[in-house]
């Protein structure tokens, strides 16, 4: 199948900091691509890349065969961007919001996306109150919506539940799983883990500007093990990756302190892969 | 060109916040401060050029309130939106090209300049009799609207924070207020300060506004108040276009 999205040796420099760092990916289309990394991987820099905030150093990517770099405006009118920060406009109501972003993309039948959009987050009612007077959960929501009315092919989402409570993130969680079976391509960055496996059908680990991980998330926990002992060692918690229950058990036999037996997840990938863990 | 839905976000925001008094009122203080400390102080009193002070006066005060409020509205929306809402990366993100992001942007600027200084208009036209209300001298307060507000965009664009933006203004637009021929003519002024001076366009704004005739110093003018806001405009679009983070 043609790639949706394809980056060739893409790199990004800030005079001595390597933000990003040769990466190449091709993304199909209707795939949920997870970018997975600590703060400061370079997950924001290659989704501003993407979508034209920030022209690279090196390399060169492309979005259903339109140049970032050469053809912005026609990478522009296929997607739909949810940056980290939640840049609405405060001053003004969900419904101006929308309006004024689906008029930057010429919008045909603005009102009635609109309405449509509204009813799918569950924002109908707060349709003409001002963005200020909601709550973080709702502004997330609204931020999400905006980036649909483009009715976009591609979708950025740059951490799009940080900060929220666990129940807000769930909601958002099950709308972007619902986004999934519209067909659309989201590219999604997030430091949680639980997140990425839920979500995404793939999964790119940075580390440092370098990719060094890609594949499912089941066949990227698969290629470090089945199972995870977690010991506590003069106040240091150890990890010990183990291959199946069985050996996790017999291994839990030998330590002389609590242990907590669990499944591998992609955080003990990071770890094997860095020395490092992913989350403070 | 689809500068419209940015235009239109400005004036969204504009009229929201013109329904709270006080911005209002700090938009008008200082013009209005110095009308009637300086204007009604010395008004019937002093005389320049044959006419009042407050003859004198009044349409230098409407032009520095033109280039201050199209001047700031502006370059304080951008850099706010570009460094700390980060909403200006949502026109970045967008398909609109960097002439309709500037266009959107200084027609907002010229509404709010033409806003402030039409409401000074009016009350001046109760104080003074000496303006002359023409096509020239609207085509005037357009024109001066227009290249302050392209001078916001420029410094929206290049301010690193906030305090830039206060620094420049401070250090640049404030000077130019009170030495371009506000207050008092330009030709009291010492010889190399006049030549700089007479470089500057508010000295043309404020010249043109006093005298909107047509003759070929106005027409000097004119063309220097137009070739600044091509200038300007042409700055403002490169500066946008080759915009990276």
């Amino acid at each position: 199948m043609h790639a949706m999205i394809v980056t060739d040796n893409l790199g990004k420099q800030y005079q001595d900091l390597v933000a990003l760092d040769g990466l190449s990916l091709q993304i199909p289309p209707g795939e949920i691509f997870g970018l997975l990394g600590p703060n400061g991987a370079g997950k924001t820099t290659c989704i501003k890349i993407l979508t034209t905030l920030a022209r690279p150093s090196r390399g060169t990517a492309r979005i259903h065969d339109f140049d970032v770099v050469r053809q912005p405006l026609a990478v522009k009118k296929l997607i739909g961007v949810c940056p980290q920060e939640i840049n609405l406009d405060r001053e003004l109501t969900a419904y101006e919001n929308l309006w004024i972003y689906g008029r930057l993309h010429r919008m045909p039948e603005l009102a009635a996306r609109i309405a449509e959009l509204l009813k799918f987050g569950n924002l109908e009612e707060r349709a003409h109150s001002l963005v200020r007077e909601f709550s973080g959960g709702m502004q997330r929501r609204l931020l999400i919506l905006r980036a649909l009315v483009s009715r976009p092919r591609v979708l950025f989402l740059d951490e799009p539940t940080v900060g929220l409570d666990p129940q807000v993130r769930r909601q958002l969680w099950n709308l972007i799983q619902e986004l999934k079976l519209s067909g659309i391509t989201i590219i999604l960055t997030t430091h949680y883990i639980e997140e990425a496996e839920m979500l995404c059908d793939r999964v790119g680990i940075l580390n440092r500007g370098r990719l060094i991980a890609l594949d499912t998330p089941g066949a990227l926990v698969a290629k470090v093990g089945g199972y995870v002992v977690e010991t506590l060692n003069s106040g240091r918690r150890q990890y010990l990756l183990v291959r199946d229950k069985e050996e996790a058990y017999a291994r839990a036999q030998t330590e002389p302190t609590g242990v907590i037996i669990r499944q591998v997840n992609l955080e003990d990938v990071f770890i094997q892969l860095t020395g490092e863990r992913l989350t403070n | 060109m689809n500068w419209f839905p940015i235009f239109y976000r400005e004036i969204l925001l504009f009229r929201r916040r013109l329904l709270r008094l006080g911005y209002v009122v700090s938009a008008l203080f200082s013009p209005m401060l110095y009308l009637l400390a300086f204007g009604l102080g010395l008004g019937k009193r002093v005389t320049i050029a044959g006419g009042t002070y407050l003859d004198y006066l009044l349409p230098g005060l409407i032009a520095m309130t033109s280039m201050t409020n199209s001047y700031t509205w502006i370059a304080t929306s951008m850099t706010v939106g570009r460094l700390h809402f980060r909403t200006f990366q949502v026109y970045i993100q967008a398909p609109v090209t960097a002439t309709d992001i500037v266009v959107g942007q200084i027609l907002a600027g010229m509404v709010r300049g033409l806003f402030a200084s039409g409401i000074l208009l009016g009350l001046g036209l109760f104080l003074a009799t000496g303006l002359h209300l023409n096509l020239m001298f609207f085509l005037v307060l357009l024109l001066n609207c227009l290249v302050f507000a392209a001078f916001g965009v420029i410094l929206g664009m290049k301010s690193r924070s906030h305090e830039d933006t206060a620094t420049f203004t401070n250090f640049f637009i404030m000077p130019m207020a009170f030495f371009c021929g506000t207050f008092f003519p330009v030709d009291e002024m010492p010889w190399l300060l006049r030549d700089i001076i007479k470089a500057l366009p508010l000295t043309h704004t404020n010249h043109l506004l006093r005298y909107p005739f047509w003759n070929l110093e106005s027409l000097g003018s004119l063309a220097l108040l137009s070739a600044y806001g091509v200038v300007c405009l042409a700055l403002g679009i490169i500066i946008i276009r080759r915009y990276s983070e």
